[in-house]
């Protein structure tokens, strides 16, 4: 993919699905090594996005929510196999979502007032 | 050549030790090895706060080069738990001179802002948190300098390119916002 020098944005049309792992334990997460565990074990490509001391966001590329919802317990096993990672008695799949395409002609005009300059106003 | 380079990770989860920096060292590597004579600073990470991480840009700028860390994305406005991300806005803030790209998904959110740009006489640059996205467009950036003096939009498109690559079986449909 180029980016036309004209363009100052693309929209990159990928398919996946936003899994958020709760209920473990998180101190010194190579995001690296729990990436490559689940890719291993998923067959596709998983990005780390957010970590907090409870829990962590990743992207699956590729895979329906049912089926990592199926494999729950497989996930959260590879999971704690992370070096920085503890589960809990409590550990679950608190979210596995696919994203929904949106119609980018209705935001024409709206996206640069809406996403990165607004500085997070009412976000907080 | 870079002879002096500083290297500003970005972000809460770096600053408690939930996460590991495993980029800085990727992006000390990939510097050394283009110049083993190349001074790398690798300085503490900046939380997410807008005006700590201009201020830091701001002390950065000494060097030839200044490279943040994370921070690229969307952040809190699409997820609850995910950080603020703020090291973009921070940039447009302190760059007397940028070129920026942004990677949308099809959903509508902010997946990459990367900024390319100057202050005093610094050549500033960001890059994703993710591992392979951050190491993919430090590769791109350091490939742009080999081949002599790009401007600012030429290397910002090479990094933005080689971030787009990281993604999997990806169509992707560029257009104009303004």
């Amino acid at each position: 993919m180029d980016f036309p020098d004209s363009a100052p944005y693309v929209i990159a049309y990928a398919d996946k699905t936003v899994l958020k792992i709760s209920g473990v334990r998180v101190k010194g997460l190579d995001t690296r090594s729990l990436e490559e565990l689940l890719m291993k074990k998923l067959n596709s490509v998983v990005r780390v996005i957010g970590v907090t001391g409870s829990s962590v966001d990743m992207d699956v590329y590729g895979i329906d929510p049912e089926k990592l919802l199926k494999d729950e317990q497989g996930i959260i096993e590879a999971v704690s196999l992370s070096e920085g990672i503890t589960a809990t008695e409590v550990a679950r799949i608190a979210e596995a979502k696919r994203i929904v395409e949106v119609d980018y002609a209705e935001l024409e005009g709206k996206k640069r007032t809406a996403c990165a300059r607004e500085r997070w106003a009412g976000h907080d | 050549m870079i002879e002096k380079a500083v290297i500003l990770p970005t972000g809460q989860e770096i600053c408690d030790g939930v996460v590991i920096d495993t980029d800085s060292p990727e992006v000390m590597q990939q510097l050394l090895r283009l110049n083993p004579m190349c001074q790398v600073e690798r300085r503490a990470p900046v939380p997410d706060a807008e005006n700590l991480i201009a201020e830091a840009i701001d002390q950065a700028s000494e060097a030839d080069l200044v490279i943040l860390i994370g921070g690229s994305g969307g952040g809190r406005r699409y997820s609850s738990t995910l950080c603020k991300d703020y090291t973009h806005s921070a940039m447009e803030l302190m760059l007397e001179d940028f070129s920026s790209r942004e990677i949308y998904g099809k959903n509508g959110h902010l997946w990459c802002k990367l900024v390319c740009g100057r202050r005093k006489g610094a050549l500033v640059i960001n890059l994703p948190g993710p591992y392979d996205e951050a190491k993919a467009a430090m590769r791109a950036f350091l490939r742009s300098c080999e081949k002599g003096k790009p401007d600012l939009q030429a290397i910002n498109q090479a990094m933005a390119e080689a971030v787009m690559e990281q993604y999997p079986k990806v169509e992707a449909k560029a257009g104009s916002l303004a």
